[in-house]
């Protein structure tokens, strides 16, 4: 859907950059409260006919992600070191297409808990990092994460779980179909005193808001829905957005620099149309929602002589404290089929350790999950600690493919000034811009909780009747789809880079917000924070606009 | 990082080696572009050869055949996986192809070296192969081979490998839009979900 166009010498009151998780809902929030908004997103727009089964483009050639030829990253695990070219996929790995990652994320939407915000007063202090309180307390966020539920659609079971925080909705869709893996899992668990539920998913069990229910394909973790059942920006709020005759999305519009004139304020957002002609959007107010990898790399490419360190960034906070969270796994074997390539990836998860446990001797904690491991081939090239990798043994192992399942492990990562993102000293992208280059290294703590994980998804597997049971290595990462805290959210301006409203110390009419505005990294499963984060956000912001408070 | 991340990045990293001097950036999105060209140029399930030569080829279908063998159910070879990594490395993987030809030489070489009587790998018995892809299945060009091996055997038939789906068919994976549950055999007979009481609030 096309609909309402700006002139670019028109000032329209918001520039939005960036179309995924967290852009679709603030443009939606922005235009509904009766401003006009153009979102500028990098990549293309698709509709859902273009979405297929088909690991070759999609894991392997970046049919809707960044790729490592046009948008090149460097990476290195400390920053004494030079960082290398990453030529197979990149270290920050992100949606690049309208919709952003919501079109290829696994869709897994538990809250966070309570303790995710405060975890630092309740902690104490961890020496060498950035531990902090978030500025905002869940219950802050609660209306937020209802309404993701039902303006985004979510299927749950709300009061099944013995730690879910407190809510004022259930959700509006019950469970999907619980999968082999989720009975086994359920089964397991249970059997060691633990409390698996239902699956919290942004996948709908029936038809809700005119999309159809799921048709159990199998094809979410990686993939964009081809029949929209899972809920991704592009099927949800940008249509809405749309509908309103104040939001025009731009695709293939790759945002360079936000400008800013002599009293610090921003005037709008320099970008590449698709034929890499150079255009700019003037604007009375800028949201970068570009995700926590872009967004700090556009606000350090629009350094000028007032900000020569970055927009934003006095606190010169900006891309620091990168999160990635971790994604471990124990694989379990079992005597009959489970054919975990159908449906939903996720049907059971667990949070019976979620809260960080001082008796285990470091920080972290994480939630469980049942799942099917990645599909055919992706599931072939992986192994598992000790397993053969070729020969008759390993084709005697492909063939335990429709009898395992993964119990996933998601967990902390502390937030370490070392971890972060910058620009390439050397290295430039398809458009001649600065390419990003990460430096990340996981804290022991994070490693220390993943292997503690790994153990309990094993155990539980193992409870399950397993015949066989192994466990992914443990090893720092080097890439992630979660990319968070890179513009932490704070009240104090020279330790945070945007304040509780998103709006950036520095620049009254910038905002930032997406995974970069993350204080803790959570558990894992972020996108449903991201999303609450910008209800919240567009709602503060358009009231602000409206009071010309911008 | 697992053992895949490894392959793939060595995989990968001869292509955007390739890639840095190439006046012009080609990105993934232009590749498929090319593997379109190519399947309608060249239908898949074909015999021809297009970067491989023939005892080139003979070579990494043996090696792909060591990988997954041909048993009592087929393998790499009744896949065709060495038409894909031919088909690959002309079109989408066209960058990798130089590196990859000047490590197979150097496999190949240093397979005659320590047999010189054997006329080539692919010539060279079963056992004799295995002993020694177990001394060389660390380096890179084994791990290029193994990727494109899977990439050849798993993913969709149109690529030109996965012939008659039968690397979908050994590990029974079934390619299809629409399922219902039951989905397995541990799902048929579930109660549904109880709440634990016991434990809830």
């Amino acid at each position: 859907m096309t609909g309402q166009t700006f002139k670019e010498s028109e000032t329209v009151d918001f520039v939005v950059v960036g179309s995924g998780a967290a852009g679709g809902v603030v443009a939606r929030e922005l235009a509904r409260g009766g401003l006009t908004v153009v979102v500028l997103e990098q990549g293309p727009r698709f509709s859902l006919r273009n979405f297929r089964h088909d690991e070759l483009q999609d894991w392997y050639l970046g049919g809707i992600t960044n790729d490592v030829v046009k948008n090149p990253q460097t990476f290195r695990d400390d920053e004494t070191k030079k960082a290398e070219l990453q030529t197979f996929k990149p270290a920050l790995w992100y949606g690049r297409a309208v919709g952003g990652a919501s079109l290829h994320y696994t869709a897994n939407f538990w809250r966070f808990h309570a303790i995710d915000f405060n975890e630092r007063s309740v902690l104490g202090p961890i020496a060498g990092t950035g531990f902090a309180d978030w500025p905002i307390s869940y219950a802050d966020l609660e209306p937020y994460y209802t309404k993701v539920e039902w303006e985004i659609g979510v299927s749950g079971l709300a009061g099944a779980s013995p730690f879910d925080p407190p809510r004022t909705r259930p959700y509006p869709m019950p469970p999907l179909p619980v999968k082999s893996s989720g009975v086994l899992f359920e089964r397991g668990a249970r059997k060691l005193g633990l409390h698996p539920i239902p699956a919290p998913m942004a996948i709908n069990s029936q038809t809700y808001n005119g999309r159809s229910g799921c048709v159990h394909c199998g094809f979410c973790h990686g993939f964009a829905c081809e029949v929209g059942a899972k809920a991704s920006t592009l099927t949800t709020v940008i249509p809405e957005a749309e509908k309103t005759g104040r939001c025009e999305v731009r695709p293939d519009s790759y945002a360079s620099r936000i400008d800013t004139n002599t009293d610090g304020r921003a005037t709008g957002v320099a970008y590449f149309d698709r034929d890499r002609r150079e255009r700019f959007q003037r604007a009375r107010a800028v949201v970068v929602c570009a995700n926590g990898a872009e967004t700090p790399r556009l606000l350090l490419m629009s350094a000028s002589s007032r900000f020569p360190h970055g927009l934003a960034n006095s606190s010169g906070l900006v891309g620091k404290y990168l999160m990635f969270n971790y994604s471990g796994r124990a694989t379990g074997v079992f005597e009959h089929e489970l054919n975990e390539y159908k449906s939903v990836q996720v049907t059971r998860i667990l949070h019976d350790f979620y809260d960080s446990d001082p008796k285990r001797g470091y920080y972290g904690g994480g939630g469980l999950d049942a799942r099917m491991g990645p599909q055919p081939t992706t599931w072939a090239i992986r192994t598992d600690i000790d397993q053969p990798s070729w020969g008759s043994a390993y084709k005697a192992r492909l063939k335990e493919f429709p009898r395992s399942m993964q119990a996933a492990t998601h967990s902390t990562s502390l937030a370490l000034a070392s971890n972060n993102v910058t620009l390439d000293p050397e290295l430039k992208d398809a458009w001649g811009l600065p390419a990003i280059r990460v430096t990340y290294k996981d804290h022991p703590d994070d490693l220390a909780t993943v292997r503690f994980l790994q153990d309990r998804a094993a155990e539980i597997l193992d409870a399950a009747g397993a015949l066989k049971v192994t466990q992914g290595p443990v090893a720092p990462q080097t890439s992630s789809v979660h990319l968070l805290g890179t513009c932490r959210m704070g009240n104090d301006p020279a330790t945070s880079v945007v304040d509780k409203y998103h709006r950036s110390h520095d620049v009254p009419n910038l905002f930032l917000c997406d995974g970069s505005s993350l204080v803790t990294s959570g558990r894992g499963q972020p996108t449903m924070t991201i999303q609450a984060l910008a209800f919240r956000a567009g709602e503060h912001i358009a009231q602000f606009a409206r009071r010309g408070d911008i | 990082m697992d053992s895949a991340s490894l392959s793939r990045r060595t995989l990968l990293h001869a292509i955007a080696a390739a890639m840095a001097t190439a006046a012009l950036p080609f990105g993934w999105a232009d590749i498929a572009q090319a593997v379109q060209d190519m399947r309608s140029a060249a239908p898949a399930g074909g015999s021809t050869l297009t970067f491989l030569s023939a005892a080139d080829a003979a070579d990494v279908e043996a090696i792909a055949a060591q990988i997954i063998p041909s048993d009592d159910s087929p393998g790499a070879r009744e896949a065709g996986v060495v038409y894909f990594i031919d088909r690959a490395l002309a079109t989408f993987f066209t960058q990798l192809g130089a590196d990859y030809r000047a490590q197979l030489t150097a496999f190949q070489q240093a397979f005659r070296e320590r047999h010189p009587s054997a006329a080539s790998f692919a010539a060279a018995a079963s056992d004799q192969q295995i002993a020694y892809l177990n001394i060389v299945d660390r380096t890179p060009f084994f791990n290029t081979t193994r990727v494109l091996t899977l990439l050849g055997m798993f993913t969709r038939p149109t690529y030109g490998g996965n012939r008659d789906g039968v690397g979908w068919k050994l590990i029974g994976f079934e390619d299809a839009h629409v399922f219902q549950p039951p989905f397995g055999y541990y799902d048929r007979d579930y109660p549904g979900f109880v709440v634990d009481q016991l434990h809830s609030k």
